[in-house]
């Protein structure tokens, strides 16, 4: 079985992405950068309406607009909606306003049905069903074992609790979308997403052509947490804009439209008992919990992962459990694999209820952990970051800081799997010592494109700027999806493989025994002409799966305000061996970001009497700025011996979590519903008037 | 949007004549052009309000102090000296969006900018506000929304500048038709208590020219609570001026802004408080007046805690 090298040179290094100075001076061409000669705008009619039999969609007017070159409807014939913002047309012509004008003349004729998009009501046997052949309940998956009942009886010591977590949005700085150029001999599209393989066979079976015949780009991309796998409705609309308007047509959302329809992390209401002995050892776990993921259960995205369901009782081991968990489809965009699907979900209600079951014990939180957790790894990030934080000075009892502005202090833990196989690659070294790595992963923003650099670097006893890194193109060897924290446990073994064999051959072609390093030069000199290519691929030995990562989190609560302030997070996280110390913390920090703008701010909110989500912008759908953002530390395990398995998702799971107990440690009661807006912490105060109220 | 003419006129007389068939004034473009990409607004013409002249500058004269309407917000934000006299309203600029915005936004658009209900702001949403049946707020989604109001529609007033300049007893004077008038902070907003419709008891001609605000030796002081730390809307806002002898107050206000679709006063409030030595039971009673009448909805009765809290400490701030 091949090995990572005992002396690594490179590999574990901080080492600046090699792509940093294109992306700053704006040189690197981002997919909704991409401009192909004679491309068009392409954009896309929506329901107004969340639910409705649409008859007819005339698209006569549309197409006379000056400029416009294509209007197509998402389908033939009647149809029905199921949610404000569902594709309903596109339009193509040579300007962002012809677009526009085209879509205010579209005619459409429908009967609005009823419709739900809250999900208590949507539960309600009477509510309008979203499916017409299923309650919108659907059948809860049950999970038992032991004899719940008994345990909690015999239990020291049982807490309960009621958490909920809002619908979270994908909101990538570079929105959905594509550039398609559909003709005859082929069709190239420009892609913004996480797998250019799984776009192009999208493409293929949507335009009904060999696969062959279509390639996929992504040289640079603005991220995706997990929403763009596939071409999408949008992507498929550009191709057929395309083909009808024989042009290119570039069609990238709008933000509002970001809001709609292509994913989000779904809701859950999760009703938690948990039981304990007197030593604090947990002896029976007990949920009822259900949560929408919009129209569907993310089925038809992807990679998988964007349904309403989470693991329970996640971390932990509990002998006696019973987990009933639902889900209600609602008029609404249907979930995605969301950063870690399942888990900032599953980590906020457990680890709320063992604060909860650590306050009626009188025990320390993290002992409480300790006493609980299997994970030898997080046992001792646990003891790591306990020690660091100065948990054992900061952690007082709940409610205790003095003064109108409480401190408070919490921890959570994580679990992943991360992982990955499958990659191939090509290395051609060129008789002038430069070399091209060249492989079909995709860059979605997390330093792919560096670590392939540096894998290749260390082999050949190189600089990482001194490999030319060919990705996102699905002409060179074939790479899985971005997704699952897979691509640096996917990708960098078969670059290893690739390199090695690549400089096995250059050894053995010139008659030199080491040709690395200082030898290079003068090694690749003697190729004469010709250039030498290798290929590779993904090898047993050199990665693995199962990521842990704890965090705690320290915050001041204004208590006749409810504003909520972060001062610190500390996260310790294991990821096998590290590759990119930088990038591998910069993963770390942007997923404690994401996490705390779930636990804090974000949330989309639908209308209940129109239909609509009332926040497709940044205006009031609201993400963590720069002043929002806390001290984050970041302690890395390095753990060689384990080679290499991704950080991309554990960060973001266990920060909610932590920051929910550090406010409840604040405050002495619970805020037990996602995001803590200052209105839900004077709430969970007890401060809040009802309506009707006098003063 | 919708196409429309872009004119630069370089007097007043030509501006509003320009405005007159439902034009719309231009000067950071940060509100109308937000109407106009939602297709909220359609104006046929934006008159370019940024080169008349005299609307550009900070100047201080015998008691007073003028703001153009095209200063910018940064510009009140970063001068110095109305840091030092008027420090409610340099905090008050200063939480206004974000340093891109306020770059732009000026002191005309802040006081004259509409509602930012998100029932008004959305396309496919004909509400109350726009001319519709309903105030779909009332019922719905109304977190964001009034605690007070004169009428079914409860957006509230959003201006920064409005609830710092209401308690710095500030004038706007307003071209109107042929004449220019000088209008309270409360008279500038009176329309919107009582018409939904209206963001403002400006008329579609009517015209900001500048701000003027008394030099009395009165501290001040403005707080807002939003869900973010910077780049948000206020939750609430609140706005305190007096004379300040020891701790005693004397010509005091107290405005609280996001809560009505005025800025919020409350007379009895300000007799209560004239001539009283500031302590906790005063600034408490103080708020306990102001916020007697507010009548909560299902989403928004946590901006009465806000509220009473932020009157408290602006108060506070004044003799501190």
């Amino acid at each position: 079985m091949p090995s990572w090298p005992e002396k690594r040179d490179v590999i574990g290094q901080r080492v600046q992405r090699i792509d940093a100075p294109a992306k700053v001076t704006g040189a690197a061409k981002y997919s909704s950068d991409v401009q192909p000669d004679g491309w068009l705008y392409g954009m896309i009619y929506r329901s107004r309406w969340p639910a409705a039999h649409v008859t007819r969609i005339n698209l006569d007017k549309a197409q006379q607009v000056p400029g416009i070159k294509a209007a197509v409807a998402e389908r033939k014939g009647e149809r029905t909606i199921r949610f404000y913002g569902e594709e309903l047309a596109g339009v193509a012509g040579t300007s962002k306003q012809a677009c526009l004008d085209a879509l205010r003349v579209i005619e459409v004729e429908a009967t609005p049905l009823p419709f739900v998009v809250r999900e208590e009501a949507a539960k309600n046997p009477d509510a309008p069903r979203v499916w017409p052949e299923a309650p919108n309940l659907g059948e809860a998956n049950v999970k038992e074992k032991g004899d719940v009942d008994k345990a909690f009886a015999g239990a020291a010591a049982v807490v309960e609790g009621f958490f909920t977590t809002p619908v979270q949005l994908h909101q990538p700085l570079e929105t959905h979308g594509n550039t398609v150029s559909a003709t005859d001999d082929g069709v190239t599209c420009w892609a913004s997403t996480q797998g250019i393989f799984s776009v192009r066979e999208g493409l293929a079976s949507y335009l009904n052509v060999s696969q062959e015949k279509v390639r996929v780009l992504t040289e640079y991309m603005g991220g995706g947490f997990g929403a763009k796998f596939g071409p999408g409705t949008e992507g498929g609309l550009a191709a057929r804009l395309s083909q009808a308007a024989g042009a290119p047509v570039k069609l990238m959302l709008a933000r509002f439209d970001q809001s709609l329809a292509v994913g989000n992390r779904p809701s859950s209401f999760q009703r938690i008992r948990l039981g304990a002995d007197a030593d604090g050892k947990l002896v029976a776990f007990d949920m009822d919990a259900f949560g929408t993921a919009g129209i569907g259960a993310g089925t038809s995205s992807a990679g998988g992962g964007g349904g309403a369901g989470f693991p329970a009782p996640y971390i932990y081991t509990v002998p006696n459990i019973c987990v009933k968990q639902a889900h209600v489809a609602v008029n609404a965009g249907e979930g995605r694999a969301f950063r870690a699907p399942g888990h900032p979900v599953a980590s906020f209600g457990m680890e709320s209820i063992m604060d909860e079951l650590a306050v009626k014990l009188k025990m320390d939180p993290v002992e409480l952990r300790l006493k609980n957790d299997p994970s030898k790894v997080r046992q001792k990030e646990y003891a790591i970051g306990a020690e660091r934080f100065g948990w054992r000075q900061k952690y007082k009892p709940p409610g205790s800081s003095p003064g109108p502005v409480k401190v408070g202090v919490g921890c959570a833990g994580a679990t992943w799997g991360g992982g990955g196989r499958g990659t191939q690659a090509e290395a051609q070294i060129n008789p002038d010592g430069s070399v091209e790595v060249r492989c079909g992963t995709q860059d979605l923003g997390t330093g792919t494109r560096t670590l392939v650099a540096m894998v290749a670097a260390e082999v050949f006893g190189l600089k990482p700027e001194q490999i030319t890194v060919k990705i996102g193109d699905t002409r060179f060897p074939p790479s899985g999806g971005s997704g699952g924290s897979t691509t640096a446990a996917s990708v960098c073994p078969a670059i290893m493989d690739t390199c090695t064999n690549a400089l096995q051959d250059l050894q053995q072609k010139t008659g030199i025994a080491d040709a690395r390093g200082a030898n290079w030069a003068g090694a690749c000199k003697k190729l004469g002409v010709n250039p030498l290519t290798a290929h590779g691929r993904w090898q047993e030995g050199l990665s693995s799966s199962g990521a842990g990562g704890v965090q705690f989190a320290e915050v001041e609560v204004d208590t006749e305000t409810g504003f909520v302030k972060v001062r610190k997070i500390l996260c310790v996280q294991d990821c096998g061996l590290i590759v990119n110390k930088l990038t591998c913390e910069t993963q770390v920090n942007g997923g404690v970001i994401m996490g705390m703008g779930y636990a804090l701010y974000e949330e989309r909110v639908m209308d209940p009497a129109t239909g609509v989500v009332l926040n497709p912008n940044f205006e009031t759908y609201k993400l963590p700025n720069f002043a929002d953002v806390p001290e984050i530390e970041v302690i890395l395990m390095d753990m060689p011996e384990r080679g290499v398995i991704g950080v991309g998702e554990p960060a973001t799971i266990p920060t909610a979590g932590a920051i929910a107990n550090a406010v409840a440690n604040a405050l002495g009661v619970r805020v037990s519903s996602l995001p803590m807006t200052p209105a839900r912490v004077l709430a969970a105060l007890g401060k809040v008037k009802k309506p009707g109220a006098s003063a | 949007m919708n196409p429309f003419q872009y004119v630069s006129p370089r007097t007043v007389d030509r501006a509003v004549s320009l405005a007159a068939d439902r034009g719309r004034f231009f000067a950071g473009g940060i509100d109308v052009l937000g109407e106009m990409k939602e297709y909220i607004a359609s104006p046929p013409v934006l008159v370019n309000v940024k080169d008349l002249p005299a609307t550009r500058d900070i100047t201080m004269g015998k008691g007073s102090w003028t703001i153009g309407a095209n200063v910018t917000i940064s510009e009140i934000e970063q001068h110095a000296e109305l840091k030092r006299v008027f420090p409610s309203l340099q905090q008050a600029a200063a939480e206004v969006g974000s340093p891109q915005i306020r770059n732009v936004a000026t002191v005309g658009g802040n006081l004259a900018q509409h509602s930012r209900c998100w029932y008004y702001r959305h396309r496919d949403i004909h509400c109350l506000k726009k001319g519709g049946g309903t105030c779909y707020a009332q019922d719905g989604e109304n977190k964001y929304h009034s605690l007070f109001s004169g009428n079914p529609c409860i957006s509230p007033v959003v201006s920064n500048l409005a609830i710092a300049l209401a308690a710095l007893d500030a004038k706007v004077a307003v071209r109107r038709g042929k004449e220019e008038v000088k209008l309270t902070i409360p008279e500038l907003y009176a329309k919107a208590w009582e018409n939904p419709e209206a963001h403002h008891s400006l008329g579609p001609t009517d015209l900001i020219l500048r701000v003027q605000v008394p030099d009395d030796g009165r501290r001040s002081a403005y707080m807002q609570i939003s869900e973010k730390a910077n780049f948000d809307w206020a939750l609430v806002s609140c706005a305190a001026a007096a004379k300040v002898d020891g701790k005693k107050l004397g010509k005091v206000r107290v405005v609280l802004g996001a809560v009505a679709p005025i800025p919020y006063q409350v007379q009895a409030a300000h007799e209560f408080l004239e001539g009283k030595e500031l302590n906790d039971d005063v600034a408490t009673h103080a708020s306990e007046i102001i916020l007697k009448d507010a009548s909560p909805l299902a989403h928004n009765g946590y901006k009465v805690p806000i509220a009473a809290a932020l009157i408290r400490r602006t108060l506070r701030q004044l003799v501190g």
